[in-house]
Protein backbone atom coordinates (compact mmCIF):
# COMPACT_ATOMS: atom_id res chain seq x y z
CA UNK A 1 0.00 0.00 0.00
CA UNK A 2 2.67 2.86 0.88
CA UNK A 3 4.36 1.27 -2.12
CA UNK A 4 1.91 1.81 -4.27
CA UNK A 5 1.46 5.65 -2.49
CA UNK A 6 4.78 6.63 -2.95
CA UNK A 7 4.89 5.23 -6.37
CA UNK A 8 1.52 7.24 -7.08
CA UNK A 9 2.69 10.41 -5.33
CA UNK A 10 5.86 10.18 -7.44
CA UNK A 11 3.89 9.90 -10.61
CA UNK A 12 2.34 12.74 -9.87
CA UNK A 13 5.04 14.87 -9.01
CA UNK A 14 7.08 13.89 -12.20
CA UNK A 15 3.94 14.88 -14.26
CA UNK A 16 3.76 18.58 -12.64
CA UNK A 17 6.59 18.64 -13.53
CA UNK A 18 6.75 17.45 -17.34
CA UNK A 19 3.58 19.91 -17.85
CA UNK A 20 5.48 22.62 -16.30
CA UNK A 21 8.54 21.72 -18.88
CA UNK A 22 5.98 21.19 -21.61
CA UNK A 23 4.53 24.75 -20.43
CA UNK A 24 8.09 26.52 -20.93
CA UNK A 25 9.27 25.53 -24.28
CA UNK A 26 5.66 26.26 -25.82
CA UNK A 27 5.89 30.07 -24.08
CA UNK A 28 9.38 29.80 -25.22
CA UNK A 29 8.64 28.74 -28.78
CA UNK A 30 5.96 31.27 -29.22
CA UNK A 31 7.94 34.05 -28.48
CA UNK A 32 10.70 33.30 -31.20
CA UNK A 33 8.06 32.86 -33.32
CA UNK A 34 6.86 36.63 -32.78
CA UNK A 35 9.72 38.13 -32.62
CA UNK A 36 11.33 35.96 -35.72
CA UNK A 37 8.03 36.74 -37.74
CA UNK A 38 8.54 39.95 -39.43
CA UNK A 39 12.38 38.99 -40.45
CA UNK A 40 11.43 36.06 -41.78
CA UNK A 41 8.50 37.22 -43.56
CA UNK A 42 10.81 40.03 -45.40
CA UNK A 43 14.03 37.58 -45.94
CA UNK A 44 14.33 35.87 -49.14
CA UNK A 45 13.91 32.14 -48.56
CA UNK A 46 16.91 31.41 -49.59
CA UNK A 47 20.52 33.92 -49.66
CA UNK A 48 21.59 34.32 -53.11
CA UNK A 49 25.02 32.92 -53.93
CA UNK A 50 28.43 35.23 -54.39
CA UNK A 51 31.31 35.15 -56.31
CA UNK A 52 34.57 35.46 -54.77
CA UNK A 53 34.51 39.50 -54.99
CA UNK A 54 31.36 39.67 -53.51
CA UNK A 55 29.22 40.21 -56.07
CA UNK A 56 25.82 38.41 -56.88
CA UNK A 57 27.18 35.29 -58.78
CA UNK A 58 24.87 35.30 -62.11
CA UNK A 59 26.74 32.34 -63.49
CA UNK A 60 24.28 29.96 -64.83
CA UNK A 61 21.84 29.01 -67.28
CA UNK A 62 18.58 31.55 -67.98
CA UNK A 63 15.57 32.10 -69.87
CA UNK A 64 12.91 34.02 -70.13
CA UNK A 65 9.18 32.63 -69.88
CA UNK A 66 7.25 35.16 -71.99
CA UNK A 67 6.19 36.19 -75.67
CA UNK A 68 8.02 39.48 -75.59
CA UNK A 69 10.36 38.04 -78.58
CA UNK A 70 6.72 38.02 -80.71
CA UNK A 71 5.53 41.50 -79.51
CA UNK A 72 6.99 43.34 -76.90
CA UNK A 73 3.41 45.05 -76.45
CA UNK A 74 0.08 43.30 -75.57
CA UNK A 75 -0.93 40.58 -78.24
CA UNK A 76 -3.04 37.99 -79.22
CA UNK A 77 -2.21 34.90 -79.98
CA UNK A 78 -1.99 33.70 -83.82
CA UNK A 79 -0.46 30.87 -85.68
CA UNK A 80 2.74 29.34 -84.18
CA UNK A 81 2.50 32.81 -82.00
CA UNK A 82 1.22 32.51 -78.46
CA UNK A 83 -0.81 35.42 -76.97
CA UNK A 84 1.28 38.30 -74.24
CA UNK A 85 0.82 40.82 -72.24
CA UNK A 86 2.64 43.86 -72.58
CA UNK A 87 6.25 43.99 -71.02
CA UNK A 88 6.13 47.61 -71.92
CA UNK A 89 6.20 49.83 -68.62
CA UNK A 90 2.72 51.90 -69.37
CA UNK A 91 1.86 49.56 -72.14
CA UNK A 92 2.91 51.32 -75.45
CA UNK A 93 5.87 52.12 -77.12
CA UNK A 94 6.28 55.69 -77.40
CA UNK A 95 7.08 56.02 -81.11
CA UNK A 96 7.22 59.35 -83.17
CA UNK A 97 4.83 59.31 -85.93
CA UNK A 98 6.96 58.55 -88.90
CA UNK A 99 8.25 55.69 -86.84
CA UNK A 100 5.33 54.69 -85.76
CA UNK A 101 4.51 54.09 -89.62
CA UNK A 102 7.60 52.64 -90.09
CA UNK A 103 6.47 49.80 -87.45
CA UNK A 104 3.31 48.87 -89.00
CA UNK A 105 5.10 48.73 -92.33
CA UNK A 106 7.68 45.80 -90.52
CA UNK A 107 4.35 44.02 -89.04
CA UNK A 108 3.06 43.80 -92.35
CA UNK A 109 6.42 41.98 -93.74
CA UNK A 110 7.45 40.48 -90.76
CA UNK A 111 7.69 36.99 -91.99
CA UNK A 112 9.75 38.37 -94.93
CA UNK A 113 11.78 41.14 -92.93
CA UNK A 114 12.43 39.91 -89.72
CA UNK A 115 16.47 40.06 -89.51
CA UNK A 116 16.50 37.77 -86.80
CA UNK A 117 13.75 35.45 -88.06
CA UNK A 118 14.02 35.47 -91.92
CA UNK A 119 17.93 35.94 -92.11
CA UNK A 120 19.12 34.52 -88.50
CA UNK A 121 20.75 37.79 -88.28
CA UNK A 122 22.31 37.96 -84.47
CA UNK A 123 19.52 39.38 -82.43
CA UNK A 124 20.67 43.05 -80.92
CA UNK A 125 20.13 44.08 -77.66
CA UNK A 126 18.19 43.89 -75.60
CA UNK A 127 16.19 41.25 -77.88
CA UNK A 128 18.70 38.37 -77.57
CA UNK A 129 17.25 38.23 -74.12
CA UNK A 130 14.02 37.40 -74.65
CA UNK A 131 14.43 35.44 -77.65
CA UNK A 132 12.96 31.88 -76.37
CA UNK A 133 15.98 30.43 -76.36
CA UNK A 134 18.04 29.51 -72.53
CA UNK A 135 21.85 31.44 -72.44
CA UNK A 136 24.53 31.11 -69.72
CA UNK A 137 25.92 33.97 -67.81
CA UNK A 138 29.87 33.38 -67.80
CA UNK A 139 30.90 35.70 -64.68
CA UNK A 140 34.35 37.11 -64.13
CA UNK A 141 35.39 40.18 -62.15
CA UNK A 142 36.49 42.05 -64.88
CA UNK A 143 34.43 40.36 -67.94
CA UNK A 144 30.83 39.11 -67.62
CA UNK A 145 30.46 37.31 -70.93
CA UNK A 146 26.55 35.99 -71.92
CA UNK A 147 26.58 32.92 -74.26
CA UNK A 148 23.17 33.11 -76.12
CA UNK A 149 21.96 29.87 -77.77
CA UNK A 150 20.05 31.24 -80.69
CA UNK A 151 22.84 31.48 -83.50
CA UNK A 152 25.46 31.07 -81.01
CA UNK A 153 25.49 34.87 -80.41
CA UNK A 154 27.98 35.94 -78.02
CA UNK A 155 28.62 39.37 -76.30
CA UNK A 156 31.15 41.00 -73.71
CA UNK A 157 30.09 43.04 -71.03
CA UNK A 158 33.66 44.72 -69.40
CA UNK A 159 33.22 45.11 -65.98
CA UNK A 160 37.06 46.89 -65.71
CA UNK A 161 35.47 49.93 -65.68
CA UNK A 162 36.47 50.80 -69.28
CA UNK A 163 34.17 53.75 -70.89
CA UNK A 164 32.80 52.79 -74.38
CA UNK A 165 35.91 53.28 -76.77
CA UNK A 166 35.67 56.27 -79.42
CA UNK A 167 35.53 55.40 -82.84
CA UNK A 168 34.29 52.15 -82.70
CA UNK A 169 31.66 50.97 -85.14
CA UNK A 170 28.20 49.56 -84.97
CA UNK A 171 28.23 45.72 -83.71
CA UNK A 172 25.13 43.92 -84.23
CA UNK A 173 25.52 43.08 -80.16
CA UNK A 174 26.72 46.68 -79.56
CA UNK A 175 29.58 47.87 -77.28
CA UNK A 176 28.44 46.87 -73.59
CA UNK A 177 30.14 48.18 -70.53
CA UNK A 178 28.67 47.39 -66.74
CA UNK A 179 28.89 48.24 -63.53
CA UNK A 180 27.83 47.38 -59.95
CA UNK A 181 25.40 49.81 -58.06
CA UNK A 182 25.00 47.65 -54.75
CA UNK A 183 23.39 44.22 -56.00
CA UNK A 184 22.46 45.31 -59.32
CA UNK A 185 24.44 44.64 -62.71
CA UNK A 186 23.68 47.79 -64.63
CA UNK A 187 25.18 47.60 -67.96
CA UNK A 188 25.10 50.41 -70.73
CA UNK A 189 24.89 49.45 -74.36
CA UNK A 190 25.73 51.73 -77.36
CA UNK A 191 27.18 50.71 -80.96
CA UNK A 192 24.03 49.33 -81.74
CA UNK A 193 23.49 48.11 -85.67
CA UNK A 194 20.34 50.10 -86.68
CA UNK A 195 19.15 46.84 -88.94
CA UNK A 196 18.13 44.64 -85.83
CA UNK A 197 14.12 44.80 -84.68
CA UNK A 198 13.12 45.09 -80.90
CA UNK A 199 10.47 41.64 -81.72
CA UNK A 200 9.16 40.05 -84.14
CA UNK A 201 6.45 42.31 -84.58
CA UNK A 202 8.87 44.86 -86.44
CA UNK A 203 9.41 47.11 -83.47
CA UNK A 204 12.60 48.68 -84.43
CA UNK A 205 15.12 51.76 -83.91
CA UNK A 206 17.91 53.44 -85.05
CA UNK A 207 21.68 53.45 -84.58
CA UNK A 208 21.16 56.57 -81.70
CA UNK A 209 19.77 53.24 -79.80
CA UNK A 210 21.17 53.45 -76.02
CA UNK A 211 20.12 51.13 -74.02
CA UNK A 212 20.71 50.59 -69.84
CA UNK A 213 19.81 47.30 -68.49
CA UNK A 214 19.80 46.31 -65.20
CA UNK A 215 20.08 42.78 -63.94
CA UNK A 216 19.18 42.59 -60.22
CA UNK A 217 19.32 38.92 -58.45
CA UNK A 218 15.48 38.24 -56.89
CA UNK A 219 16.44 34.88 -55.53
CA UNK A 220 18.96 32.25 -56.04
CA UNK A 221 17.13 31.33 -59.03
CA UNK A 222 15.21 34.44 -60.20
CA UNK A 223 16.61 37.65 -62.53
CA UNK A 224 15.00 41.12 -62.88
CA UNK A 225 15.55 41.86 -65.66
CA UNK A 226 15.12 45.66 -66.88
CA UNK A 227 16.13 47.42 -69.97
CA UNK A 228 15.75 51.31 -70.72
CA UNK A 229 15.90 52.62 -74.61
CA UNK A 230 16.60 55.98 -75.30
CA UNK A 231 16.56 57.01 -78.96
CA UNK A 232 15.94 60.35 -79.95
CA UNK A 233 15.24 59.53 -83.97
CA UNK A 234 12.23 57.24 -82.80
CA UNK A 235 10.64 57.45 -79.91
CA UNK A 236 9.44 60.72 -77.99
CA UNK A 237 10.66 59.80 -74.67
CA UNK A 238 12.63 56.89 -73.06
CA UNK A 239 10.37 53.66 -72.16
CA UNK A 240 11.49 50.78 -70.01
CA UNK A 241 10.95 46.96 -70.33
CA UNK A 242 10.83 44.35 -67.34
CA UNK A 243 10.55 40.57 -67.22
CA UNK A 244 11.91 37.91 -64.96
CA UNK A 245 14.42 35.53 -66.18
CA UNK A 246 14.74 32.47 -64.65
CA UNK A 247 17.51 29.70 -63.85
CA UNK A 248 17.41 26.55 -65.65
CA UNK A 249 16.92 23.79 -63.20
CA UNK A 250 17.44 20.67 -65.18
CA UNK A 251 20.51 18.69 -63.75
CA UNK A 252 23.34 18.70 -66.25
CA UNK A 253 21.63 21.70 -67.90
CA UNK A 254 24.02 23.12 -71.07
CA UNK A 255 23.75 25.59 -74.21
CA UNK A 256 23.36 22.90 -77.21
CA UNK A 257 23.31 24.87 -80.70
CA UNK A 258 20.41 26.96 -82.93
CA UNK A 259 22.35 27.13 -85.47
CA UNK A 260 19.90 29.49 -87.48
CA UNK A 261 21.94 30.11 -90.18
CA UNK A 262 22.33 26.75 -91.30
CA UNK A 263 18.89 26.25 -91.34
CA UNK A 264 18.08 29.51 -93.01
CA UNK A 265 20.68 28.38 -95.98
CA UNK A 266 18.96 25.07 -96.27
CA UNK A 267 15.54 26.88 -96.72
CA UNK A 268 16.57 29.61 -99.10
CA UNK A 269 19.37 27.73 -101.26
CA UNK A 270 19.16 24.44 -100.52
CA UNK A 271 17.41 23.36 -103.77
CA UNK A 272 18.95 26.45 -105.66
CA UNK A 273 21.35 26.05 -108.35
CA UNK A 274 24.56 28.19 -108.43
CA UNK A 275 24.16 31.13 -110.96
CA UNK A 276 25.73 29.85 -114.11
CA UNK A 277 25.73 26.00 -112.99
CA UNK A 278 25.25 23.66 -116.11
CA UNK B 1 102.74 16.60 -51.98
CA UNK B 2 101.05 13.84 -50.91
CA UNK B 3 99.11 15.60 -48.80
CA UNK B 4 98.07 17.85 -51.92
CA UNK B 5 97.17 15.10 -54.25
CA UNK B 6 94.35 13.94 -51.18
CA UNK B 7 93.18 16.66 -51.03
CA UNK B 8 92.67 17.10 -54.82
CA UNK B 9 91.24 14.18 -54.65
CA UNK B 10 88.53 14.41 -51.74
CA UNK B 11 88.05 17.96 -53.76
CA UNK B 12 87.36 15.92 -56.94
CA UNK B 13 85.08 12.79 -55.18
CA UNK B 14 83.09 15.78 -53.40
CA UNK B 15 82.29 18.19 -56.44
CA UNK B 16 81.37 14.57 -58.53
CA UNK B 17 79.16 13.69 -55.18
CA UNK B 18 77.52 17.16 -55.08
CA UNK B 19 77.31 16.61 -59.04
CA UNK B 20 73.84 15.07 -59.25
CA UNK B 21 72.55 17.38 -56.04
CA UNK B 22 73.51 20.80 -58.31
CA UNK B 23 71.90 19.52 -61.27
CA UNK B 24 68.81 18.54 -59.18
CA UNK B 25 68.82 21.95 -57.85
CA UNK B 26 69.00 23.18 -61.19
CA UNK B 27 65.96 21.43 -62.47
CA UNK B 28 63.99 22.21 -59.46
CA UNK B 29 64.92 26.27 -60.54
CA UNK B 30 63.78 25.53 -64.24
CA UNK B 31 60.73 23.58 -63.41
CA UNK B 32 58.00 26.58 -63.54
CA UNK B 33 55.25 26.21 -61.29
CA UNK B 34 51.84 27.94 -62.78
CA UNK B 35 49.51 30.33 -61.08
CA UNK B 36 46.21 28.52 -59.87
CA UNK B 37 42.48 29.38 -59.46
CA UNK B 38 40.75 29.37 -56.19
CA UNK B 39 40.12 25.65 -56.53
CA UNK B 40 43.86 24.64 -57.30
CA UNK B 41 43.92 23.88 -60.75
CA UNK B 42 46.45 25.65 -62.97
CA UNK B 43 45.35 29.49 -63.82
CA UNK B 44 45.20 29.39 -68.00
CA UNK B 45 42.51 32.60 -68.13
CA UNK B 46 43.78 35.19 -70.70
CA UNK B 47 44.00 35.77 -74.41
CA UNK B 48 45.29 33.30 -76.19
CA UNK B 49 47.04 33.15 -79.90
CA UNK B 50 46.26 29.84 -81.52
CA UNK B 51 48.97 28.79 -83.44
CA UNK B 52 49.86 25.09 -85.50
CA UNK B 53 46.27 23.76 -85.26
CA UNK B 54 45.91 22.29 -88.60
CA UNK B 55 45.84 19.13 -90.64
CA UNK B 56 48.11 19.65 -93.55
CA UNK B 57 48.59 16.09 -94.94
CA UNK B 58 51.30 15.00 -97.64
CA UNK B 59 49.95 14.34 -100.80
CA UNK B 60 47.06 16.61 -100.78
CA UNK B 61 45.29 16.37 -103.57
CA UNK B 62 45.23 19.61 -105.42
CA UNK B 63 41.99 21.53 -105.31
CA UNK B 64 41.21 24.74 -107.17
CA UNK B 65 39.97 25.99 -103.55
CA UNK B 66 43.76 26.79 -103.26
CA UNK B 67 44.03 28.92 -105.84
CA UNK B 68 42.14 31.21 -103.47
CA UNK B 69 44.01 31.73 -100.71
CA UNK B 70 45.57 29.42 -98.26
CA UNK B 71 45.15 30.08 -94.39
CA UNK B 72 48.02 31.76 -92.92
CA UNK B 73 47.52 34.82 -94.29
CA UNK B 74 47.06 37.99 -91.75
CA UNK B 75 44.02 39.79 -92.55
CA UNK B 76 44.73 43.63 -92.52
CA UNK B 77 43.52 44.46 -89.15
CA UNK B 78 43.30 47.47 -87.36
CA UNK B 79 43.17 45.52 -84.00
CA UNK B 80 45.66 44.43 -82.11
CA UNK B 81 44.08 40.24 -82.50
CA UNK B 82 46.16 37.05 -82.55
CA UNK B 83 49.44 38.76 -81.92
CA UNK B 84 51.47 36.96 -79.55
CA UNK B 85 53.79 38.61 -77.20
CA UNK B 86 57.31 38.92 -78.07
CA UNK B 87 58.33 36.74 -75.56
CA UNK B 88 55.39 33.97 -76.78
CA UNK B 89 56.87 34.49 -80.69
CA UNK B 90 60.44 33.66 -79.54
CA UNK B 91 59.37 30.51 -77.41
CA UNK B 92 57.38 29.58 -80.40
CA UNK B 93 60.16 28.98 -82.55
CA UNK B 94 60.64 25.54 -81.07
CA UNK B 95 57.33 24.50 -80.87
CA UNK B 96 55.34 21.18 -82.89
CA UNK B 97 53.32 22.19 -85.09
CA UNK B 98 50.79 20.74 -87.33
CA UNK B 99 50.58 16.54 -87.41
CA UNK B 100 52.92 14.46 -85.24
CA UNK B 101 51.47 11.24 -85.99
CA UNK B 102 51.76 10.16 -88.55
CA UNK B 103 55.23 11.29 -88.30
CA UNK B 104 55.05 11.46 -92.41
CA UNK B 105 51.84 13.42 -92.37
CA UNK B 106 50.23 10.52 -94.62
CA UNK B 107 47.16 10.12 -93.21
CA UNK B 108 45.62 6.88 -92.83
CA UNK B 109 42.61 7.05 -95.09
CA UNK B 110 39.93 4.55 -95.61
CA UNK B 111 40.18 4.01 -99.37
CA UNK B 112 36.38 4.60 -99.84
CA UNK B 113 36.87 7.35 -97.43
CA UNK B 114 39.77 8.99 -99.65
CA UNK B 115 37.85 8.53 -102.66
CA UNK B 116 34.41 10.32 -101.88
CA UNK B 117 36.32 13.22 -100.35
CA UNK B 118 38.16 13.75 -103.81
CA UNK B 119 34.90 13.27 -105.51
CA UNK B 120 33.39 15.93 -103.04
CA UNK B 121 36.38 18.67 -103.92
CA UNK B 122 35.67 18.18 -107.85
CA UNK B 123 32.03 19.83 -107.22
CA UNK B 124 33.34 22.89 -104.97
CA UNK B 125 34.70 25.21 -107.91
CA UNK B 126 32.06 26.29 -108.83
CA UNK B 127 29.80 24.58 -106.02
CA UNK B 128 27.41 22.17 -107.73
CA UNK B 129 24.83 23.22 -104.77
CA UNK B 130 24.60 24.88 -101.59
CA UNK B 131 26.52 21.64 -99.76
CA UNK B 132 29.71 22.03 -101.82
CA UNK B 133 30.44 25.63 -101.15
CA UNK B 134 32.94 25.71 -98.60
CA UNK B 135 32.03 25.39 -95.14
CA UNK B 136 33.87 28.72 -93.81
CA UNK B 137 32.20 30.71 -96.53
CA UNK B 138 28.63 29.39 -95.07
CA UNK B 139 29.77 30.32 -91.82
CA UNK B 140 29.65 26.75 -90.76
CA UNK B 141 31.35 26.77 -86.60
CA UNK B 142 34.99 25.75 -87.51
CA UNK B 143 34.92 22.37 -85.61
CA UNK B 144 38.31 22.30 -83.61
CA UNK B 145 40.68 22.04 -86.78
CA UNK B 146 39.04 24.65 -88.92
CA UNK B 147 39.35 28.10 -86.40
CA UNK B 148 42.10 30.62 -86.93
CA UNK B 149 45.28 30.86 -86.53
CA UNK B 150 44.21 35.45 -87.05
CA UNK B 151 41.85 35.62 -84.32
CA UNK B 152 42.23 35.82 -81.15
CA UNK B 153 40.75 33.55 -78.00
CA UNK B 154 39.93 33.40 -73.97
CA UNK B 155 39.91 31.53 -71.43
CA UNK B 156 37.60 32.37 -68.39
CA UNK B 157 37.61 29.53 -65.74
CA UNK B 158 35.35 28.54 -63.16
CA UNK B 159 34.85 25.94 -60.64
CA UNK B 160 33.59 23.05 -62.35
CA UNK B 161 33.74 24.32 -65.99
CA UNK B 162 36.64 26.34 -68.36
CA UNK B 163 34.67 28.35 -70.99
CA UNK B 164 37.17 28.85 -73.90
CA UNK B 165 36.20 31.24 -76.53
CA UNK B 166 36.89 31.84 -79.87
CA UNK B 167 37.21 35.25 -81.76
CA UNK B 168 36.32 33.46 -85.28
CA UNK B 169 32.56 32.90 -85.87
CA UNK B 170 31.93 33.50 -82.00
CA UNK B 171 32.20 30.29 -80.58
CA UNK B 172 32.15 29.40 -77.37
CA UNK B 173 32.73 26.35 -76.01
CA UNK B 174 31.60 25.34 -71.95
CA UNK B 175 33.62 22.75 -71.31
CA UNK B 176 32.32 21.48 -67.79
CA UNK B 177 34.70 19.28 -65.51
CA UNK B 178 32.19 18.46 -62.69
CA UNK B 179 32.04 14.97 -63.96
CA UNK B 180 28.70 15.06 -65.70
CA UNK B 181 28.50 12.54 -69.00
CA UNK B 182 28.32 13.20 -72.60
CA UNK B 183 24.64 14.13 -73.69
CA UNK B 184 22.59 11.99 -74.90
CA UNK B 185 24.16 10.27 -78.64
CA UNK B 186 21.18 11.59 -80.80
CA UNK B 187 21.90 15.08 -79.80
CA UNK B 188 24.59 16.05 -82.76
CA UNK B 189 26.40 19.41 -82.68
CA UNK B 190 28.63 21.27 -85.07
CA UNK B 191 31.23 21.44 -82.09
CA UNK B 192 30.49 18.33 -80.60
CA UNK B 193 29.74 18.23 -76.75
CA UNK B 194 33.21 18.46 -74.48
CA UNK B 195 33.52 17.43 -71.20
CA UNK B 196 37.16 17.78 -69.43
CA UNK B 197 39.04 16.40 -66.43
CA UNK B 198 42.19 17.73 -64.88
CA UNK B 199 44.75 14.83 -65.24
CA UNK B 200 47.39 16.92 -62.91
CA UNK B 201 47.70 19.91 -63.99
CA UNK B 202 46.98 19.38 -67.86
CA UNK B 203 43.21 19.95 -68.95
CA UNK B 204 42.25 16.39 -70.85
CA UNK B 205 38.90 17.59 -73.17
CA UNK B 206 36.81 14.51 -74.73
CA UNK B 207 34.33 15.63 -77.03
CA UNK B 208 31.54 13.87 -78.86
CA UNK B 209 28.76 13.73 -80.46
CA UNK B 210 29.61 15.82 -83.54
CA UNK B 211 27.47 15.80 -86.59
CA UNK B 212 29.30 15.60 -89.97
CA UNK B 213 28.47 19.19 -91.08
CA UNK B 214 32.00 20.90 -90.75
CA UNK B 215 35.03 20.71 -92.31
CA UNK B 216 38.80 19.78 -91.26
CA UNK B 217 40.93 21.74 -94.09
CA UNK B 218 40.88 22.85 -97.84
CA UNK B 219 41.15 19.37 -99.16
CA UNK B 220 39.31 17.10 -96.21
CA UNK B 221 35.66 18.86 -96.54
CA UNK B 222 34.43 16.78 -94.41
CA UNK B 223 34.41 14.26 -91.34
CA UNK B 224 32.05 11.53 -90.47
CA UNK B 225 29.55 11.46 -87.14
CA UNK B 226 31.90 9.09 -85.49
CA UNK B 227 34.11 11.81 -85.21
CA UNK B 228 36.02 11.35 -81.90
CA UNK B 229 38.49 14.15 -80.11
CA UNK B 230 40.58 14.17 -76.90
CA UNK B 231 42.27 17.75 -76.67
CA UNK B 232 45.33 18.49 -73.90
CA UNK B 233 46.39 21.72 -72.44
CA UNK B 234 49.10 22.12 -70.70
CA UNK B 235 50.58 25.95 -69.48
CA UNK B 236 54.14 24.80 -69.59
CA UNK B 237 55.43 28.87 -68.97
CA UNK B 238 53.51 31.90 -68.75
CA UNK B 239 53.24 32.70 -72.06
CA UNK B 240 52.70 29.02 -73.63
CA UNK B 241 49.79 26.51 -73.30
CA UNK B 242 50.68 23.37 -75.07
CA UNK B 243 48.19 21.74 -76.93
CA UNK B 244 47.52 18.27 -78.22
CA UNK B 245 45.24 16.70 -80.49
CA UNK B 246 44.39 13.37 -80.97
CA UNK B 247 41.21 12.85 -83.78
CA UNK B 248 39.88 9.60 -84.42
CA UNK B 249 37.18 8.74 -87.21
CA UNK B 250 36.96 5.40 -87.72
CA UNK B 251 34.56 5.80 -90.75
CA UNK B 252 37.47 8.39 -92.26
CA UNK B 253 40.47 6.96 -90.85
CA UNK B 254 42.07 3.54 -89.62
CA UNK B 255 44.58 4.97 -86.69
CA UNK B 256 44.15 8.03 -85.39
CA UNK B 257 46.16 11.10 -86.20
CA UNK B 258 47.78 13.14 -83.63
CA UNK B 259 48.19 17.46 -83.66
CA UNK B 260 50.70 19.29 -81.75
CA UNK B 261 49.95 23.17 -81.60
CA UNK B 262 50.11 26.01 -79.22
CA UNK B 263 48.30 28.98 -77.78
CA UNK B 264 50.29 31.73 -77.17
CA UNK B 265 49.94 34.58 -74.95
CA UNK B 266 48.13 37.56 -76.77
CA UNK B 267 49.17 40.85 -76.50
CA UNK B 268 48.57 42.98 -73.31
CA UNK B 269 45.43 44.91 -74.08
CA UNK B 270 43.89 42.82 -76.49
CA UNK B 271 39.99 41.89 -76.20
CA UNK B 272 37.98 39.49 -78.18
CA UNK B 273 35.75 41.73 -81.02
CA UNK B 274 32.44 40.77 -82.97
CA UNK B 275 33.34 38.42 -85.36
CA UNK B 276 30.01 38.73 -87.54
CA UNK B 277 29.61 36.25 -90.50
CA UNK B 278 26.43 35.57 -91.78
CA UNK B 279 24.95 39.30 -91.25
CA UNK B 280 25.32 40.85 -94.53
CA UNK B 281 27.48 38.23 -96.39
CA UNK B 282 27.33 38.52 -99.84
CA UNK B 283 28.87 34.91 -100.60
CA UNK B 284 25.79 32.88 -100.59
CA UNK B 285 23.83 35.84 -102.91
CA UNK B 286 26.49 35.79 -105.45
CA UNK B 287 26.44 32.32 -105.69
CA UNK B 288 22.98 31.69 -105.86
CA UNK B 289 21.92 35.19 -107.68
CA UNK B 290 19.27 36.01 -104.73
CA UNK B 291 19.68 36.87 -101.20
CA UNK B 292 17.89 36.42 -97.97
CA UNK B 293 15.64 38.86 -98.37
CA UNK B 294 13.03 39.86 -100.34
CA UNK B 295 14.76 43.16 -101.86
CA UNK B 296 18.24 41.97 -102.62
Amino acid sequence: MLAIHDLQQGTRESYHERHMKKRVALWFALCIFVVALPAWAQAPTRAILRTSDGKPDLNGVWQVLNAAAWDLEDHNASLRVPAGQSVVEGGEIPYQPAALAKKKENFQRREANDPAEAACYMPGVPRATYMPFPFEIIQNPKLITISYEFGHTRRSIFTDGTPHPDGFPDFWMGDSRGRWEGDTLVVDVTNLDERTWLDHAGNHHSDALHVVERYTMTDPDHLLYEATLEDPKVFTRPWKISMPLYRRMEKNVKILEYECVQYIQEQKYGKAKPVGAK
Amino acid sequence: MRRILLHIAAAVVLTMASLPMLQAQQRTAEKWTPPRTADGHPDMQGMWARRGVAIAEANAPKTPLSEFGTTGQPYPTVFNTGVSTPQAASALANRPSGIIEPANRVLPWRPEADAARREFLSHMIPPASLKYVEASARCVPPGLLGGDDRHPYQIVQRPGSLVLMYEYNHVTRVIHTDGRPHVGPNIRLYMGDSIGRWEGDTLVVDTTNFNDRTSFSQTIPFHSDALHTVERFTLIDPYIIDYQLTIEDPKMFTAPIRIAGTFAAAAKGSELMEFACAEGSQTLPNIFGFGLFPEQ
